[in-house]
């Protein structure tokens, strides 16, 4: 199979998927054993309460026949008509509710994958360059340790360290561009480098705490990747011929070191999407990650399940880009029977 | 641990010495297969198929002496808590009745259900799916039952003349009769029955419970009064609570240590004395986990935590129930510094005094004594609950919804791993499409939505919710574990040992599980720990944000969430003592993983990403 057949095939196994995950929220409103109504509606012991409960099943498509609902819903998700939230924020759209708290996610989740690569694999490369060193086992030991660490917890830590500590006057806070340490970030006119830094600071510590876990693993397979390829023969060769240390450093090891990293950066950036949920409920942050959370708790199923087809959505675009870069970056990809 | 590993060890082994009686043509396979996940108990069973070698039974015969100096040695052990174990026995008995009204419940459940959505044909398809189910647990019964052996040994010409086929099918038809008969029985009101016999085997054991516990409150008891003229009524010889505490985990832990200590001798026993082969792959293994350091750590953490969830009980300075869940239905008594009396107080009202609230006058930190007396290894909550009790019995019910999950996860990814390598086709096509659907919802969200969803039914009240966290953690972990085996059953699936044994005539199912699965098991259990780690961590962050343990059963995330308010004060403990525990035996667990991988596999090297690790992302 050449690469492309291989990418073509992917490709046509993500339709599948689409499919099953939509059927998955469909069952999930229909057949879920809490009734979503029941749950929009809360009380539905009184006249007016039942009423509203009828209305309610009614809108939801619920009084359908089976196959007629399954196949309006089907409809309705793939053209991207994503229904109404019905508790959280009663008669607006989903669309327009991604559209509010989407950007937030998005600012919090790019800077969740670029600390950690900007740390993670420069670190990891040190580490690799002097392995079994001091400095190796103790940078090695804080990516193991901030590997395991829960978000939930670095983030109660991380929080109430920003708010009481200060350094000759100075806390987190007032650093800079006056923020306070939880709470959405203002996105609005980030050309002025003013209010940038504003949103940049206000995102960072929660962006820290979500990218904690990446980072760790980074350091690791960073430092893994360098101690493989600095042992290759080509890195020998070229040194016995004489190439500059730089440019054996710069072009033989760390440019090979990094193909096991695409894969890692991706993979990460997918966990991330999850782990947005509890970052952003503890830094109350108004992104998706705590719209779902809010949904959650107060039994706005069909927003639930909308947003969870948006989750399937990213993931599969995430899992078909991350295979379009294999593609290009490794000339083996299918041609390996894997 | 090590007791349990060597129990599943001979199960495994005795279906496999079943097994090999019958067709001894196939046993060359059984071996090579057999590499990865092999011996630890019992290999003699196994012999038994191949004529030369001698029983493990005549082995023992033999030279009796060595086990029975380790038999003599393992009933001291265990005699010091024969009572503790009768206790155990007789509460996990006596809940038989409960499971099966659950089961009933569920039954129940699930008719309505389906007869409620899709009608009759709904109703069809349940009970197609209840058969099926009901023929894999025969199918189980039938590879635990030695019944190969059981004929052997009481009617050899039998067994010697059957047909493995025959005989197979009256296994079968024997097991469907007894199963049908025990769910037939447990719809009429014949369930009384069997409450009647749990109740005649409770009290035919009662005299055992008796049995003094070594290791118990009432024999080291930590709690107690101070005495006006200074001393300590109540507690253990009189030593200040904190000593006879300390003198209590000291023992619990040091007695863990033997057991296991003792248990490794035991396997050492019988490699010496009993093995036939004097060298197998398994002993390079153990070698390389002897001297992994990194993996050492981890068995040391997994070793600690696993004590301490078993031991729960009696390694808190009070007790679940009298501190946490009921606090106001006991009492206590103290010196009263101001009166000068011993007076009684409810607990529930010395608790309140007793509160961590962030300010130097409501404080009660670690290692420190409250206002009655009572000693709080790490403190207490901002209710003023015991943390150490809370931590214990935390650490408890996150081990219990471990295993289970992981448990369930590793056997639905076994069982798929090796039906899709095995037929491939369109049945791996299907099992890769709902794997990526399942793994293509971040796992955080789906545990949230399936939490909320299935948050009102029965099955969220059963322990306090963890028995259904623990379905939903299994549910949705599979996929992860079975990419991992994926490779290694495509490749086994591929070995002419399966071809020969199919042209053997041997049955499919059979192949997957004489001739695949021992390869696959080796590499699950490289995994197995570090999704225990991720389960643990993902209920905690559950639990965190509300959803999963319900209030008030401990468990550690609700702990980091209690305190977060005061991390920066003089009550730190709260949020700080739990989330270090979390980590580190977050960290432990994957050690052991990359420790077990080092060793059953020492090419793989650690940069290879599985997704199955506990990481802090995932919660």
């Amino acid at each position: 199979m050449s690469r492309w057949g291989y990418f073509g095939r992917r490709l046509l196994l993500s339709v599948p998927v689409l499919v099953v995950g939509a059927t998955l929220t469909f069952l999930m409103i229909r057949f879920s054993p809490t009734d979503p109504a029941a749950a929009i509606v809360g009380n539905t012991n009184t006249e007016a309460g039942r009423e509203a409960y009828m209305a309610v099943r009614q809108d939801l498509g619920l009084t359908q026949p089976l196959l007629q609902h399954y196949v309006t819903y089907m409809t309705d998700l793939f053209t991207l008509q994503l229904g109404q939230s019905w508790v959280v924020s009663r008669g607006t759209p989903t669309v327009e509710l991604l559209r509010i708290y989407g950007p937030r996610t998005l600012w919090l989740a790019f800077w969740a994958v670029l600390i950690p690569i900007f740390v993670g694999i420069p670190v990891g490369f040190y580490a690799g360059l002097n392995p079994n060193t001091p400095v190796d086992y103790l940078l090695s030991s804080t990516g193991i340790v901030w590997r395991a660490m829960p978000n939930f917890w670095l983030a109660v830590i991380l929080l109430t360290a920003l708010s009481q500590l200060e350094f000759a006057g100075v806390t987190w806070g007032s650093l800079g561009v006056e923020t306070t340490v939880t709470g959405s970030p203002d996105l609005s006119n980030l050309l002025n480098p003013q209010n940038l830094f504003g949103a940049v600071k206000q995102i960072l510590p929660a962006a820290v705490v979500l990218g904690s876990a990446s980072m760790g693993s980074e350091i690791r397979i960073a430092r893994t990747a360098v101690l493989e390829t600095i042992n290759a023969n080509y890195v020998e060769v070229a040194r016995a011929r004489g190439v500059p240390e730089r440019l054996v450093l710069g072009k033989h090891v760390f440019r090979n070191a990094l193909v096991p990293l695409v894969p890692t950066i991706t993979n990460e950036a997918f966990v991330l999407v999850g782990g947005s949920l509890i970052v952003e409920v503890v830094f109350n942050i108004n992104g998706v990650g705590y719209l779902f959370y809010q949904a959650a708790v107060n039994g706005d199923l069909p927003l639930l399940a909308a947003l969870t087809f948006v989750f399937i959505l990213i993931v599969v675009f995430m899992n078909l880009v991350q295979d379009f870069l294999y593609v290009l970056i490794d000339p083996r990809v299918g041609y390996d029977n894997q | 641990m090590t007791d349990e590993d060597t129990a599943g060890a001979n199960a495994a082994d005795e279906c496999e010495g079943t097994a090999g009686v019958s067709t001894p043509g196939e046993d060359e396979g059984t071996t090579g297969a057999n590499a990865a996940g092999e011996d630890e108990g019992a290999t003699g069973a196994n012999a038994a198929g191949a004529d030369e070698d001698p029983s493990f039974r005549e082995r023992l015969a033999a030279a009796p002496r060595p086990a029975a100096l380790w038999a003599l040695g393992a009933v001291l052990v265990v005699l010091p808590e024969l009572g503790a174990l009768v206790e155990t026995l007789v509460v996990l008995g006596s809940q038989v009745p409960a499971v099966l009204a659950t089961a009933l419940a569920g039954a129940e459940w699930v008719r309505d259900l389906s007869l409620g959505a899709f009608g009759p044909a709904g109703w069809a398809v349940a009970l197609a799916l209840w058969a099926f189910a009901l023929a894999v647990v025969v199918e189980v019964l039938r590879l635990a039952v030695p019944t190969r052996a059981l004929l052997r040994r009481f009617a050899p010409d039998v067994a010697e003349g059957a047909e493995h086929r025959t005989l197979v099918r009256y296994e079968r038809a024997v097991l469907a009769v007894a199963v049908a008969a025990a769910v037939l029985l447990a719809y009429t009101p014949a369930l009384g029955l069997v409450d009647g016999a749990i109740g005649v085997f409770v009290s035919a054991l009662s005299p055992l419970r008796e049995l003094p516990t070594l290791l118990s409150r009432e024999v080291i008891p930590n709690q107690g009064h101070r005495l006006p003229g200074g001393g300590w009524e109540g507690t253990f010889l009189g030593l200040p609570p904190a000593f006879a505490w300390a003198l209590r985990v000291a023992l619990i832990y040091l007695y863990a240590a033997v057991c296991v200590w003792w248990g490794l001798r035991g396997y050492r026993v019988y490699r010496r004395h009993y093995r036939v082969s004097s060298w197998t792959p398994t002993d390079d293994t153990l070698g390389a986990l002897r001297v992994h350091r990194w993996g050492n750590f981890g068995f040391l953490v997994v070793f600690l935590f696993v004590t301490m969830a078993v031991f729960a009980p009696a390694l808190g300075p009070t007790t679940v129930q009298e501190n946490i869940e009921r606090p106001y239905s006991y009492s206590i008594q103290y010196l009263n510094e101001e009166t000068g009396g011993i007076e009684e107080i409810t607990v529930g009202r010395a608790n309140g005094e007793s509160r961590s609230r962030g300010l130097p006058d409501t404080n009660v930190g670690p290692l420190t004594y409250d206002d009655f007396g009572r000693f709080h290894p790490f403190g207490t909550l901002p209710n003023g609950k015991d943390l150490f009790t809370f931590i214990v019995a935390g650490a408890r019910i996150s081990l219990v919804i471990g295993l289970l999950s992981a448990g369930a996860s590793a056997a639905i990814a076994v069982v798929v791993a090796l039906a899709t390598a095995y037929y491939k086709g369109v049945l791996d096509l299907a099992m890769v499409v709902i794997g990526d659907t399942i793994m293509g919802v971040p796992r955080l969200l789906i545990l949230v939505l399936l939490t909320v969803l299935l948050g009102d039914t029965w099955l969220s009240e059963i322990y306090s919710g963890g028995v259904l966290l623990a379905l939903i953690l299994a549910g949705t972990g599979w996929p992860y574990l079975w990419r991992t085996v994926r490779g290694p059953a495509l490749q086994v699936a591929e070995e002419e040992w399966i071809d020969a044994a199919r042209s053997f005539g041997a049955a499919p199912a059979r192949i997957m599980r004489k001739h695949m699965a021992p390869y696959i098991v080796g590499y699950l259990l490289v995994y197995f720990s570090m999704v225990l780690g991720g389960v643990i961590l993902a209920v905690a962050g559950l639990t965190f944000l509300g959803l999963g343990i319900t209030a008030p059963t401990p468990e550690w995330g609700r702990a980091v969430n209690l305190g977060q308010d005061y991390v920066a004060s003089p009550s730190w403990h709260i949020s700080l003592i739990p989330g270090i525990l979390i980590t580190l035996i977050v960290m432990g667990f994957n050690a052991v993983g990359d420790a077990v991988r080092d060793a059953i596999d020492p090419e793989a090297e650690g940069g290879t990403e599985s997704g199955v690790e506990g990481r802090g992302g995932g919660a």
